[in-house]
């Protein structure tokens, strides 16, 4: 197979899991089918294929806007038209890890906003908690509907060199990119025709069916037909176009914080008929920009006395409000202890081993190790304010380590993981670049469920092992199969 | 539907309408001005359609190349095609949940073919007349594909009323600079060529035709453009649709406000339905559509109001 002139310049990195092939260098089962697939096509070909790829994103204004000196410019968040596959086998392990992962951060929202049993039985010190900017006192004995805070999850998945999973980290507040999931799979449709069935992948349109359901359970008000809005901080939001496409796919009113008003703590919409009240609301919306009276005064994107209204439970909000505190990368550590404390099971998923730099022994071995290290903020993210100590200089790391003296709390340490790698197609070629997984999980009254699939993101850079979008990350379609 | 929703449909849709007139006016005038003998002087387009000064109108008013790049991609004109379509996409971009998506994809691409800096360069070098003939079918792509799908809603009768209030604006402009920019020049209004071009411009020329028979009459194109009930472009005949689509928009409600505005429009239609060429050159053409444009202004600014919550 390897005389195909795409594959010709193929060479796998070294003491990484390869995705496609094995460490024989041969094609991995689940990758043959593509792979033949693709050996009846010529270089020119995909090359083709990738275009209309392209036009597809753009005609479809799935998009986002830059803005440079006044003018707009229309970016579209690269796309590789190679699929990455994952066998039944491994997504099944996924799913059950995943959803004993999410029970437990439920359970542990719900304990640290009332009784903090963890912390009295000394499972997570206090002053961890406390220290958390995400953790909010407005939140502490507020009842949200059926208990659930965490409805929707983006759980970050990588592999290490022998392929197995580690949980990078939980995404409990707004997690974005589910459109992409969706919108990837319509594209491969497009680019390999009759491929899918073949290949027996499973179907991921059912998101927006299912999180449309169990926003209707959680409405406060038992009537039939419940107002359901999708918040939005409005088109000059990056994530705009996953906003859009989810409330089209719902049926959903997509809104701005200026479309809603609180009146006697219920929230209303301003229509054309006058106000209508609001029962649910997913918000796209941070935290601290949600209601100006109690967060940032500042905030014009979310909605005077909202926070209010949250409190005497005459509106849902999904995510729940302070959902950071579970999130936040200090945190991160203790779900494993989570795990077994509140659910008397073994994590299903490895934590990747994180030092936290506020504990004196930890910073110093993290320093004296900073060559194997990556050194990152608790509530950073989009891959911004770290440290890649095997490729950062003296100069940096010097800089990086006073910064961190400053306030050790904030950050904690993780060896470098190499990330697995997978074929990826450009300048007529395939070649291995590292990816990541993203599945979203969706927590109803009646359980939790994961799309069979996720966003798989791409560092498209040689050798980067930042898959983050603002930071040159690309994306793929993810294959589930069947069998 | 959301006061916003409402908004950025009906704003959406002016914008559509405008950039049609512009794009129609423009085409036309470049084939007259390729027809004259005279210097072609393109300041009554200027006029309708930017706000351009009189200094800097008179700069450009003969070169038809510089007054298609201003019209097209101006970037200090409002009402360039590139300003008017980023606009009618940003407004279309936040309602994208209540268009059908082959809509918006339309209209997307519409303003990707704006962007396209590849049509500056045909408008400075090549045939304009291709370059306005590509970016007419994309309006007529978004009207086809709007009738075709567009809900029979709500939002369809916001849509409709901005449209349908834009084109009677745009009409009554239109007749009112160019019959009155022709005040210096008495004989342009009996020139058969001026009158030809004109109703060209704004589509009535079959229909003239086939309703006067005695030659191009300035009286008859103001009975045309303003009381002919059949022609599309018609004053009359766009004021009976917004008048059309708001009843449309009666519930149980909104009582008060909407006797308001219904009391407007009302007013308005028969204004017109009621007034004869030679009642209307009795009050003077000028002052007679000044009054037909304040009543247009003021039933926006009352929609802006009780409808579209931004008080």
């Amino acid at each position: 197979m390897l005389e195909l002139d795409f594959l010709q310049q193929y060479r796998p990195e070294p003491n990484t899991w390869d995705e496609m092939f094995n460490s024989d260098n041969d094609i991995r089962q689940p990758y043959q089918k593509i792979i033949n697939y693709l050996s009846q096509e010529s270089a020119e070909d995909l090359n083709k294929k990738e275009e209309l790829a392209r036009k597809l994103f753009m005609s479809q204004g799935i998009t986002f806007t830059v803005y440079n000196s006044g003018e707009g410019i229309e970016k579209i968040f690269p796309f590789d038209i190679i699929p990455r596959i994952i066998t039944a086998h491994d997504w099944e392990i996924i799913e059950k890890g995943i959803k004993q992962r999410l029970k437990a951060l439920n359970i542990f929202l719900k304990d640290v906003y009332s009784n903090m049993f963890i912390i009295k039985d000394g499972i997570i010190p206090l002053e961890m908690i406390y220290s958390c900017p995400h953790f909010l006192r407005e939140m502490h004995n507020v009842k949200v509907p059926h208990d659930i805070y965490v409805h929707i999850a983006g759980i970050d998945l990588i592999r290490d060199f022998d392929g197995s999973f580690y949980v990078l980290e939980d995404n409990l507040r707004t997690p974005s990119g589910v459109s992409y999931m969706l919108e990837n799979r319509e594209i491969t449709k497009r680019l390999f025709p009759d491929l899918l069935p073949q290949c027996k992948v499973r179907s991921v349109t059912e998101y927006p069916e299912i999180l449309y359901r169990n926003l209707m359970a959680i409405s406060p008000r038992q009537i039939s037909n419940p107002t359901i809005v999708l918040l939005s901080p409005g088109i000059y939001n990056s994530a705009y176009f996953e906003h859009t496409t989810l409330a089209r796919l719902m049926g959903v009113e997509l809104v701005e914080g200026r479309d809603l008003l609180v009146d006697n703590q219920r929230v209303y919409m301003k229509t054309t008929n006058g106000r209508q009240q609001v029962d649910v609301i997913y918000r796209r919306v941070d935290d601290e920009y949600l209601d100006p009276l109690v967060f940032n005064p500042d905030s014009i994107l979310g909605v005077a006395g909202i926070m209010g209204a949250y409190r005497k439970g005459n509106v849902a909000i999904v995510n729940a409000i302070g959902n950071g505190v579970a999130d936040d990368k200090a945190i991160y550590t203790y779900v494993p202890d989570m795990i077994k404390y509140y659910l008397n099971e073994e994590p299903l998923l490895k934590n990747v081993p994180t030092y936290q730099l506020g504990n004196p022994d930890q910073k110093e071995y993290v320093f004296s190790n900073i060559g194997q290290m990556v050194i990152k903020k608790t509530n950073g993210s989009g891959g911004y304010g770290m440290l890649m100590g095997h490729i950062a200089n003296d100069d940096e790391i010097q800089t990086y380590k006073s910064e961190v003296d400053k306030d050790p709390r904030q950050y904690i340490a993780q060896p470098t993981i190499s990330l697995s790698a997978a074929p990826c197609f450009f300048n007529k070629k395939l070649y291995p670049r590292r990816i990541d997984l993203r599945p979203f999980a969706l927590c109803g009254p009646d359980g939790i469920e994961i799309v069979p699939g996720g966003l798989t993101r791409v560092a498209l850079k040689e050798g980067s092992l930042i898959v983050n979008s603002s930071q040159g990350g690309g994306s793929k379609d993810t294959w589930v199969l069947a069998s | 539907m959301l006061s916003r929703v409402a908004s950025n449909l009906y704003w959406l849709s002016r914008y559509i309408e405008r950039s049609d007139g512009i794009l129609r006016m423009l085409k036309i005038n470049y084939a007259s001005s390729q027809d004259a003998l005279q210097e072609f002087s393109w300041a009554p387009v200027i006029k309708i359609y930017s706000r351009l000064e009189e200094s800097k109108i008179r700069e450009i008013e003969f070169n038809s190349r510089k007054v298609l790049l201003y019209m097209f991609s101006g970037s200090d004109n409002l009402n360039s095609i590139v300003n008017i379509i980023t606009l009618a996409r940003e407004n279309a971009r936040s309602v994208q949940d209540h268009i059908p998506k082959d809509l918006w994809q339309c209209l997307n691409e519409y303003y990707h073919l704006v962007k396209d800096k590849r049509l500056i360069q045909l408008l400075q070098k090549d045939d304009p007349t291709s370059v306005l003939d590509e970016l007419i079918k994309q309006v007529m792509l978004y009207y086809g594909i709007s009738e075709v799908t567009m809900e029979r809603g709500e939002g369809r009768s916001f849509m409709n009323i901005g449209k349908y209030l834009e084109r009677s604006i745009q009409s009554a402009d239109i007749l009112d600079i160019k019959f009155s920019t022709s005040g210096d020049d008495p004989d342009l209004l009996t020139s058969a060529s001026y009158l030809k071009y004109l109703l060209l411009s704004i589509g009535a020329y079959d229909l003239y035709l086939k309703t006067y028979r005695q030659g191009f009459d300035a009286e008859n194109i103001l009975e045309l453009v303003i009381l002919n009930n059949d022609f599309p472009r018609s004053v009359l005949y766009s004021v009976n649709n917004i008048n059309r689509y708001f009843e449309r928009l009666k519930t149980n409600k909104d009582i008060i406000e909407f006797k308001e505005l219904s009391f407007q429009i009302g007013r308005l239609t028969s204004m017109i339905r009621y007034s004869t060429i030679g009642s209307i050159e009795q009050q003077g053409l000028h002052i007679y559509l000044g009054l037909i444009k304040k009543e247009l202004y003021s039933i926006g600014n009352s929609l802006n109001v009780h409808y579209f919550a931004n008080s």
